[in-house]
């Protein structure tokens, strides 16, 4: 199947070197991602056409979990992916197939993209902080997710042993919820959208947010290392238009008012819909949980060195796995936080 | 016929037998590693996409080197010789019962049939809801998926037991509980004992699937959660270990086959 | 022990297969049934020993069974009703499993059933590892293992080549002088049943009916001289007339049969 698989990508090769005259205006690339508003970059420079400004005719992929969106982009069923970061991730990654060029969405101080939550039972005996973790259960989607992640990030900022939280694996959100909703576990870490109504409704109890605890870089834009090393001008036009999507995102919905509370920046009206369009949810539901996205698609560089040496460090990620070979800086100008 | 010269009989008949050989099959196994390990070292499969059994046999290696290994077969041993355990238990006393008693029959069959077919899989969340999260719900999704073809094999065993020899039975007044234990589920036993080597494989596919949600021990909690990392040369490696497992479990009913069906 | 028919008739849904039999087995008689196929043969044996009952009619048994009788009515199949994962000792032991009995007597009893019918060597042996006749054997040291007092043979010698048959008829003779135990044989085989009964009832084409009782007037001692062979083959030649014309037509009906 994989021979196969290389054969009619290698026939695909041939034939668009064969009609390359013919369609040289256009370049069709396909973009995997998941319909959640942390893609709403992709989203505005596909609607606004920024994609098509830079010559490019773009068809999305929709997923409902991470892993398959990295696994597309390595088989090359699509030429870009949009999602967040996890051990699969930087597993893939690490033997090549990967390169991370842009940032996508990150938990950042004052915005509520992830939220820990404790069961009122839990929350009666005792899980009242960040701190009470250990000797608790905590419902993650799987191992190596980014859920996982953001525990492990809050076990080094405690500084509580990681082994004391007893990790429960529930494949996902819906899961999650009602393993949570019937007491099988003690707490979540849910995205705002699906956390802040249980919150209202008392069926959880607020411990904090993330990104007010252990802000890091969530979400990221990357390509196939074929592409980074083979097709530079192509990813360099698909970033461009990407990135002018992050900026009109950035001013449009991480705008905040003189007392830091979210605000409706330039653009809100009219770039609302086009999230409500692709993501198919209400805005109503969108307002209260959108996520930071850097707008110049900036990453915090240090931050995934950090995450790969943390995966590492639980055996998670193959030791051989280098940070630096999985980043790609030159695309976006200014990534901050690089390390040396 | 013209010409009417001799003319040897050509050999027409042979084959159709199953004759046992010691060499065969270990050398289909090996000729298969062999080919899988050509093709990644000739470059042929994509070692990401395929991971050749070298680098599989070293993730098995630092498994068992670990520990891990037997933690994650014991808590998948103990599943699923308890959920078959209960599954074939029940499997066996239902089907039994729709085998002998006709109105058992006409009550259960249709319900069988009707909830045989529902995947165990999809209806895990609700194992959850029941029985939560720990190891019940995993144990009770095991002796479902059992106790289906269960009931299926035993009615099956005893249709197929001559009711020639019942009527022997009855012709020396033996009473309805020595025909059942001496008649009945003896003659039923070859079926049953063959729709085990179905249930076992059951058994350990349905393994991987409860131990999804909520379990951080076990070999499908590794393969899955090797697949979730992306590691395939570990998810290969708890693959093996599965496949290892099933093998197992048809040695032993070959073996209990051995032991009770001498007579055939 | 007699065994009494009265008016027993029988009918599988609305076919009748028998009609009016008044017949009485007499105390320590080997009466042979005979008829064409489908006559209701086997139907009629498995009345007589409670294995299906009848539509009409009744069925009775005067006198009292032996000493140390388990089972009156005991039958001996055509197809052996052998438990295939039983040994030779255990199908001859299951028919007193469930009776109470001293461990010594059980044992007694197997080993004496088969030893009449040559079976010792053979006790642990399994139904596939015996020939046809060795497998008959054994189905009829289980029937004398409960000691009967009645034997009902379901045509105990048709599943059997021509050899093993007369050898296995000779020897049921030889045990049969030493209890004289009361025996219904069915059988389609008209030497068999002149070489065996007493009587020979012979029944119509279905639905059975008696059609005549012929009483063998020759001692059964003195049935394989030559000198009695002429009277022997008169009286095969009148059951055989009686048969034919039964059979012929027999046969015919095959093709409206359900």
């Amino acid at each position: 199947m994989v021979a196969l698989r290389l054969a009619s990508s290698g026939l695909l090769a041939l034939l668009a070197v064969l009609l390359a005259p013919v369609v040289a205006r256009s370049e069709a690339l396909t973009v995997a991602a998941l319909r959640l508003s942390s893609s709403g970059p992709l989203f505005i420079a596909q609607d606004r056409g920024h994609f098509a400004a830079e010559g490019l005719e773009v068809g999305f992929r929709f997923f409902t979990a991470a892993q398959p969106v990295a696994v597309a982009v390595t088989t090359g069923d699509a030429d870009f992916g949009v999602t967040g970061l996890t051990a699969g991730f930087y597993n893939l990654a690490g033997k090549g197939a990967l390169k991370i060029v842009a940032a996508q969405s990150a938990d950042v101080p004052g915005f509520p993209l992830s939220a820990y939550l404790a069961t009122p039972k839990a929350a009666d005996a005792g899980l009242k902080g960040l701190g009470d973790f250990p000797g608790r259960s905590l419902g993650i989607t799987q191992t190596g997710s980014t859920f996982h992640y953001m525990i492990g990030l809050l076990a080094r900022k405690q500084g509580f042993d990681l082994a004391r939280v007893r990790l429960v694996p529930l494949q996902s959100i819906p899961n999650m919820v009602s393993a949570f909703k019937g007491g099988q576990v003690d707490a979540l870490i849910l995205p705002s959208s699906v956390a802040l109504p249980m919150i209202a409704s008392g069926e959880g109890r607020l411990l904090g947010w993330v990104g007010d605890v252990t802000p890091w870089q969530l979400g990221a834009l990357f390509t196939s290392g074929r592409n980074a090393a083979e097709r530079r001008p192509l990813v360099a036009r698909f970033v461009r238009a990407y990135v002018r999507g992050a900026a009109e995102y950035h001013a449009a919905f991480n705008a905040r008012d003189a007392a830091g509370r979210p605000a409706r920046g330039p653009g809100y009206d009219t770039l609302m819909p086009i999230l409500e369009k692709y993501t198919q949810q209400p805005a109503a539901r969108l307002a209260t949980g959108l996520p930071h996205v850097d707008p110049a698609g900036r990453l915090d560089v240090g931050d995934i060195h950090e995450q790969v040496a943390w995966w590492q460090a639980q055996k998670m990620v193959d030791a051989a796995v280098e940070a630096a070979a999985i980043v790609d800086l030159g695309f976006v100008e200014g990534h901050r936080n690089v390390p040396r | 016929m013209k010409g009417g010269g001799e003319r040897p009989v050509p050999f027409r008949g042979g084959g159709f037998e199953a004759r046992r050989s010691r060499l065969l099959p270990p050398a289909a196994l090996a000729g298969l590693v062999l080919v899988w390990h050509v093709a990644v070292a000739g470059g042929l499969a994509n070692p990401l996409f395929l991971p050749s059994p070298v680098s599989v046999a070293a993730a098995l290696w630092e498994l068992a080197q670990s520990g891990a290994l037997a933690v994650h077969l014991a808590a998948s041993v103990g599943r699923v010789v308890t959920g078959w355990a209960i599954g074939t238990a029940l499997g066996l006393a239902v089907g039994l019962a729709i085998g002998i008693v006709s109105a058992a029959r006409a009550v259960g069959m249709p319900l069988v049939s009707a909830l045989f077919p529902i995947p165990k899989i999809a209806i895990l969340p609700l194992f959850i809801l029941w029985f939560g999260i720990g190891e019940p719900s995993k144990v009770a999704t095991i002796a479902a998926g059992v106790f289906f073809p269960t009931v299926i094999a035993a009615v099956g065993g005893v249709d197929q037991v001559p009711r020639s020899l019942i009527r022997m039975g009855q012709s020396f007044g033996m009473p309805v509980a020595a025909i059942v234990w001496r008649i009945v589920v003896p003659g039923a036993l070859p079926i049953v004992l063959s729709g085990f080597r179905i249930t076992v494989a059951i058994a350990v596919i349905l393994v991987v699937a409860a131990e999804m949600i909520g379990a951080d021990e076990g070999l499908g909690a590794f393969v899955l959660m090797a697949g979730n990392l992306m590691r395939t040369d570990q998810l290969l490696a708890g693959v093996v270990v599965l496949s290892a497992l099933g093998l197992a479990g048809a040695g032993l009913i070959s073996f209990a086959e051995r032991l009770l069906l001498r007579w055939r | 022990m007699e065994l009494l028919l009265e008016g027993v008739s029988h009918a599988y849904g609305d076919l009748p297969v028998l009609e009016g039999i008044d017949l009485t087995v007499r105390d320590g008689e080997i009466l042979c049934l005979i008829g064409p196929s489908g006559s209701g043969k086997s139907t009629l044996l498995a009345i007589m020993g409670g294995l299906l009952r009848p539509s009409g009619g009744r069925v009775a048994t005067r006198g009292a069974p032996p000493d140390g009788c388990l089972n009156p009515l005991t039958y001996v199949f055509q197809d052996f009703a052998l438990l295939p994962w039983r040994t030779v000792a255990g199908n001859v032991a299951l028919a007193l499993e469930h009776h109470r009995l001293p461990r010594g007597e059980r044992r007694s009893r197997v080993g004496n059933a088969l030893a009449a019918m040559g079976l010792g060597e053979f006790a642990g042996a399994f139904p596939r590892q015996l020939s046809g006749g060795m497998r008959q054997r054994v189905g009829i040291a289980r029937a004398l293992v409960v000691r009967p007092a009645v034997l009902l043979l379901d045509e105990p010698l048709s599943a059997l080549d021509a050899q093993t048959r007369d050898l296995l008829t000779e020897e049921f003779l030889t045990l049969w002088r030493r209890e004289r135990t009361t025996a219904v044989l069915v059988t389609h085989n008209l030497a068999e049943a002149l070489r065996l009964g007493d009587r020979v009832a012979v029944l119509s084409r279905r639905p059975g009916r008696l059609r005549e009782i012929l009483t063998v007037d020759v001692p059964r001692d003195e049935r394989s001289r030559p000198e009695r062979a002429g009277r022997l083959a008169e009286m095969s030649a009148h059951l055989w007339s009686l048969l034919r014309t039964e059979a012929q037509a027999a046969d015919r009906e095959l093709a409206d049969r359900r």
